[in-house]
C-alpha cells in the first residue's frame, strides 16, 4: 500500500467499504434476487394502489402463462377447479330450469283463463309480448331501474335497468329527479332537511335512498316491502365505501368511477313474484276448464238425447199413421233408429216418412215384413193398381164398398164390374158417381142416325144417290150394331116404307111394303137385320088423297135398348 | 369517444328567450308561442369534440326567469359546471338583471365558466343595447354573443363555446 492508497483509506475508508458492499450486491445475482423478493409484494401493492398500469402490464403475460399452464397440465387445473365448477354448473342449471318451469307454469296458467284472455288483449294493445305482460302482472314487485345520482350536481353517475324496461334519456331523468328533490326540499321543508324518499306513479313506485354524496333512485314495479329499503341502503353504503371520494368529486366523467355498474346491478336482483300458494287456493284453472267442458258436453249430450227421443216418438207416430205400415218396434242408439214391423208394398217408404221428420237415411235401418193392408187408402191404391185406373177416375173405400167416381170408358167399367170381387176386403162396388162418356157419345150417335129417310123416284127406284147413301148408312149401321153390345146396348132397326096417296090405296100400301123390303134387303146385304113396317097413307083433311112425291121414301128407325144385365 | 357529462344552467330575466335558445340548440326549432317556464325545464344535448376524443353531454337546466333568485332557484344551480346568461337586446333592463344574477351566483358558487347571450338579434332595429355596452359586457363574461333563437344565429356557437370552456376548466382542475 503506497502513500496515496493510505491517504485514500484515511479520507474515504468508510465510503469505500460502502461502495464495495453496494458493488458486491449489484454484481451478485443471488443478493439482487433476495433484495427484489423483499420489496416485490410491497412494490406490487403500491403500484396497484397508484394506478392500473401494473394490471395492464401483467394482463398479457399472466394470461399467456395461464394458457400455457392449462395446455400443458390440464389435469392439474381440472382437479383444482373441480370443487368450484361442479356446484357452479349445478347452480346455473337449477336456476335455468327453475326459471323455465316457472315460465311454463305461468304461460299455461294464464293462457286459457279469462284473466289470461284479458291480459292477452291488453298486452296486444300495449304492444308488448304476452309473456312479458304476464311477468309484469304476476310480479309482486321488481326493481326495474336504478339511478345513481350525484347529490352535488344532479349528474347521473350510472344507470342500470332490466332489458324489458323502457328507458328515456337517463341523464334528463336524473336531472329532473334532482330538480324535483330540490323543489320539494325548498318548498315544503322549512329547515331544508326534508327530502323526497318515495313517489308513486301508476304501477311504479320511486324510492330514493340518500347517501352523503350520492342518491340511489330505484324505479320499482308493484308494491315493494319495507325491508327493501334497508337492502337498497346497504348497496348505497357499499358504493360509498368503495367510490365515496370519486362520487364526491364527480364532474360528469364516468371513467373516474369504474365498475360502479356492477354494484348498482345488485339492485335489479330484488324482485318477488306472486306466491304460488295463492293460486292453489282456488281450483286449478285447467280443472275448472275441464269441468266446464264436461258440463257443457253433458248438457249438449242431454239435449241431443232428448231431441233424439222426441224424434223417435214422432217417427213412431208418423209411421203408424201412414196407411199400410205397422211398426212393431223402434230401437234407438244415439241418433240412429232401427225400425221393425210390417209394410204393405203399396205404402210409403219408411225412409220417406223419416226424411219428412229430418231423419236422414244414414241414421235409419229398416226391417219390414211385407203384408196386405185392408186400410181404405191402401185398398183404393190396390184397386187402382189392379184395374189400371184411368186418371179421370177416383177410388175410395167406405167400409167394404169400393166407391168409384169420375169418367171412364164403358169397357173399363165392365171389367171393374166383373172383377172387383177379387179385391180382398171389398164386397160391393158403387159406380153411381162414375160416368161413361164414350157410351153416351155412342147413344147420341145412334140418335143422330135415327129416322134417316131415303127417297124414291117411283116404284122402288131411288132418287139418284139415295141408294148409295142407304148402302153407306147400312155399313155404318152394321158397325154401330157391332159396337152397341160393347156399350151394353142392343139396336133394333125398322125399315118403314112410305108412298104417296095418288092412286089405289092398296097399290100404294103394297108399294110402301116393297120399298121397306127393298131397303131391308139393302140393310141385310150389310148384315143389318131390319123389321119391315109401312107408313100410314097420308090424306087431306077431307079424306082426299094427297099427291105428294115427298112421301115416296123409306125411313130407317133405330131403337136403342139396354141389355138386361146392366143397370 | 370518451363521454363527459356536465350540468349547465340557463338563467336570465323573464321572457328574454331562455327556453327558445335551448329549444333552438337542442331541437333546432323555434316557436313563436310564449310559454312561461315554471320551476325548471331540463334538456340534454351531446356535442362531439373529435379533436379531444370526447363527447360532451350537456344536461341543460332551463331555470324559470327571474330578476333575482330565491333559495329554490339557487338550489337548482347547485353543482352547475357552466352558465348561460341570457338577456334581451330590446330591453336593456334585462342586462342589469343578468348582472345581478351573475353577482348572486358568483357569490354562492364562485367562478364558473359562463357565456352571455344577448338575444333577439333578429330585432336588431329595436335594440336598446349599444355596441359599446355590449363590448364592455363581453369582457365581464368569458364570451358574449349576439344571438337570435328565432333565426338560430350564434346560438350553437355560444353554447358550444361554453362546452369547450367547461372542458378547459375541468382539465385545469384535473
Amino acid at each position: 500500500m503506497n502513500d496515496l492508497d493510505q491517504l485514500k483509506e484515511l479520507l474515504f475508508g468508510a465510503e469505500k467499504q460502502a461502495l464495495d458492499s453496494i458493488s458486491e450486491r449489484v454484481e451478485r445475482r443471488e443478493i439482487r434476487t433476495a433484495d427484489v423478493a423483499d420489496i416485490l409484494p410491497e412494490a406490487i401493492h403500491q403500484s396497484h394502489q397508484k394506478d392500473g398500469e401494473l394490471v395492464e402490464s401483467l394482463t398479457q403475460p399472466v394470461g399467456e402463462c395461464f394458457q400455457r399452464a392449462l395446455r400443458d397440465e390440464p389435469e392439474t387445473y381440472a382437479d383444482a377447479l373441480y370443487p368450484v365448477m361442479g356446484p357452479a354448473i349445478r347452480k346455473s342449471i337449477m336456476h335455468a330450469l327453475r326459471n323455465f318451469s316457472q315460465q311454463i307454469n305461468e304461460a299455461v296458467e294464464h293462457s286459457l283463463s279469462p284473466k289470461g284472455m284479458k291480459w292477452r288483449w291488453q298486452a296486444s294493445r300495449a304492444g308488448i309480448p304476452f309473456g312479458e305482460y304476464v311477468l309484469q302482472k304476476t310480479m309482486r314487485y321488481r326493481v326495474e331501474q336504478a339511478y345513481l345520482i350525484s347529490r352535488e350536481n344532479g349528474l347521473l353517475v350510472d344507470h342500470v335497468h332490466h332489458e324489458s324496461s323502457k328507458i328515456k334519456d337517463s341523464d334528463a331523468v336524473s336531472a329532473m329527479f334532482t330538480a324535483i328533490q330540490d323543489f320539494v326540499k325548498e318548498s315544503f321543508s322549512p329547515d331544508r332537511t326534508g327530502r323526497l324518499e318515495s313517489a308513486d306513479m301508476g304501477e311504479f313506485t320511486l324510492w330514493a335512498v340518500h347517501g352523503p354524496h350520492a342518491l340511489l333512485v330505484c324505479v320499482i314495479r308493484g308494491l315493494p316491502p319495507k325491508s327493501l329499503r334497508a337492502d337498497l341502503s346497504a348497496i348505497l353504503e357499499r358504493i360509498h365505501f368503495r367510490y365515496g371520494d370519486a362520487i364526491r368529486e364527480y364532474k360528469g366523467d364516468t371513467s373516474t368511477i369504474p365498475d360502479v355498474e356492477v354494484e348498482l346491478e345488485r339492485c335489479l336482483q330484488f324482485e318477488a313474484r306472486e306466491e304460488s300458494g295463492k293460486a292453489r287456493k282456488g281450483p286449478p284453472v285447467l280443472i275448472v276448464i275441464l269441468l266446464f267442458l264436461l258440463v257443457v258436453a253433458a248438457v249438449v249430450l242431454g239435449v241431443r238425447n232428448w231431441m233424439y227421443s222426441q224424434q223417435q216418438e214422432k217417427l213412431d207416430a208418423a209411421l203408424n199413421a201412414a196407411p199400410g205400415i205397422y211398426v212393431t218396434n223402434i230401437d234407438r242408439s244415439g241418433g240412429h233408429f232401427a225400425v221393425r214391423g210390417l209394410r204393405d208394398p203399396l205404402a210409403m217408404e219408411v225412409t220417406d216418412v223419416a226424411e219428412s221428420l229430418d231423419i236422414a237415411g244414414e241414421r235409419l235401418s229398416v226391417s219390414m215384413q211385407p203384408f196386405q193392408s185392408l186400410q181404405p187408402g191402401i185398398l183404393a191404391a190396390r184397386a187402382a193398381q189392379m184395374f189400371g185406373k184411368p186418371e179421370s177416375v177416383d177410388f175410395s173405400v167406405s167400409g167394404t164398398t169400393l166407391l168409384v167416381s169420375g169418367d171412364a170408358p164403358w169397357a173399363w167399367r165392365q171389367t171393374l164390374q166383373s172383377r172387383f170381387s177379387n179385391l180382398a176386403g171389398i164386397d160391393r162396388l158403387d159406380t153411381s158417381g162414375l160416368q161413361a162418356t164414350d157410351r153416351q157419345q155412342f147413344a147420341d150417335g145412334i140418335v143422330s142416325l135415327n129416322q134417316r129417310k131415303f127417297f124414291f123416284q117411283s116404284g122402288v127406284n131411288f132418287v139418284e144417290g139415295d141408294q148409295d147413301k142407304l148402302r153407306e148408312f147400312a155399313s155404318e149401321l152394321a158397325k154401330l150394331k157391332d159396337d152397341a153390345r160393347g156399350f151394353g146396348y142392343s139396336v133394333s132397326v125398322t125399315a118403314m116404307g112410305s108412298a104417296d096417296s095418288i092412286g089405289d090405296a092398296a097399290a100404294n100400301a103394297a108399294l110402301a111394303d116393297r120399298r121397306a123390303s127393298f131397303a131391308a134387303s139393302v140393310l141385310a146385304s150389310a148384315g143389318v137385320d131390319a123389321r119391315i113396317m109401312r107408313q100410314p097413307e097420308l090424306r087431306t083433311a077431307d079424306g082426299q088423297p094427297r099427291e105428294d112425291v115427298s112421301q115416296r121414301f123409306v125411313q130407317i128407325d133405330l131403337q136403342l135398348e139396354s141389355l138386361p144385365d146392366l143397370p | 369517444m370518451t363521454p363527459l357529462t356536465s350540468k349547465v344552467c340557463v338563467v336570465g330575466d323573464f321572457a328574454v328567450g331562455k327556453t327558445s335558445v335551448v329549444e333552438r340548440f337542442v331541437t333546432n326549432q323555434f316557436s313563436e308561442k310564449y310559454l312561461s317556464t315554471v320551476g325548471v325545464k331540463i334538456d340534454t344535448k351531446e356535442i362531439d369534440f373529435p379533436a379531444l376524443g370526447l363527447t360532451h353531454k350537456l344536461v341543460i337546466w332551463d331555470v324559470a326567469g327571474s330578476e333575482e333568485f330565491g333559495s329554490r332557484e339557487m338550489a337548482y344551480l347547485r353543482g352547475a359546471s357552466g352558465y348561460i346568461y341570457v338577456a334581451d337586446g330590446t330591453r336593456s333592463a334585462t342586462l342589469k338583471a343578468v348582472e345581478r344574477l351573475q353577482d348572486q351566483i358568483s357569490e354562492a358558487h364562485g367562478s364558473v365558466p359562463c357565456v352571455l347571450l344577448v338575444n333577439k338579434r333578429d330585432l336588431r332595429q329595436d335594440w336598446e343595447v349599444s355596441d359599446e355596452r355590449f363590448d364592455a359586457l363581453a369582457t365581464k363574461y368569458n364570451d358574449a354573443y349576439q344571438t337570435s333563437a328565432k333565426t338560430g344565429d350564434d346560438v350553437d356557437q355560444a353554447i358550444t363555446r361554453l362546452a369547450e370552456l367547461i372542458i378547459d376548466n375541468d382539465m385545469r382542475g384535473a
